[in-house]
């Protein structure tokens, strides 16, 4: 992964994405144990091109097929790795890219979001393998419940937020 | 529930701490070998031999 990343900031530093952050199981992994998963979710501040309001990814794969890197459905395998570009979808997912933080794996620099965004995204997402993390951050220790609030409340997730603890939380 | 159960529980608790407690490039290394895991448990024959059929 090492690898795959260098080559991630090396297009940043190119100049063909903005500023990144690693989500899902591997941004998770950051603050819990390693997680079972063959991609990286990665959120990209992508380029507006200056005659359309829609956001295009070609530049990012343009610049990685050209070094060899082969599409594979909805991913781009670099260096052994299946990465997802996701271009941020809402307000809640652009907080979380812009508020990411930067660590390093080996020397070489990463950003991944916190945990209580990952939390804020998952809350939003649903699903039952969602629902599985948050439990395991919330177990973990690791968030700050004045930040989660504070998320929640900007991006209207406190409904949701207090129904997962009805359905979940009760025997905690 | 009975402390062998407790026992278990606990036991679990522990190695999912300690490996949460490891550094960033270490659990990368984890990562990888579960990937790696995957990937090969999702070609075997056997795995396509018992998939269920599509309704």
């Amino acid at each position: 992964m090492k690898d795959t990343i260098s080559v991630i900031n090396q297009m940043k530093a190119d100049g063909v994405v903005g500023k990144y952050a690693i989500g899902g199981a591997v941004g998770a992994t950051f603050y819990l144990e390693p997680f079972a998963t063959i991609d990286i979710g990665i959120f990209v501040a992508f380029k507006q091109t200056p005659d359309s309001l829609l956001v295009s990814l070609s530049p990012v794969y343009d610049y990685l097929t050209a070094r060899g890197y082969t599409l594979e459905g909805e991913y781009i395998v670099v260096e052994g790795w299946q990465v997802q570009f996701l271009p941020p979808g809402n307000p809640l997912e652009e907080e979380a890219l812009e508020q990411a933080i930067e660590t390093e794996i080996d020397g070489v620099e990463i950003w991944v979001m916190t945990a209580e965004h990952l939390v804020a995204i998952a809350l939003k997402l649903g699903r039952p393998k969602d629902y599985s993390r948050i439990l395991m951050f919330i177990e973990s220790g690791k968030l700050d419940p004045g930040k989660l609030d504070s998320i929640f409340q900007r991006h209207q997730l406190v409904g949701k937020w207090e129904a997962f603890g009805d359905r979940f939380l009760r025997e905690l | 529930m009975n402390e062998w159960m407790r026992k278990i529980l606990e036991s679990k608790r522990q190695t999912r701490s300690r490996l949460a407690a490891l550094p960033f490039s270490e659990k990368v290394k984890i990562l990888e070998r579960l990937r790696d895991r995957s990937l090969l448990i999702a070609s075997s024959d056997l795995r396509r031999s018992f998939s269920p059929r599509p309704r």
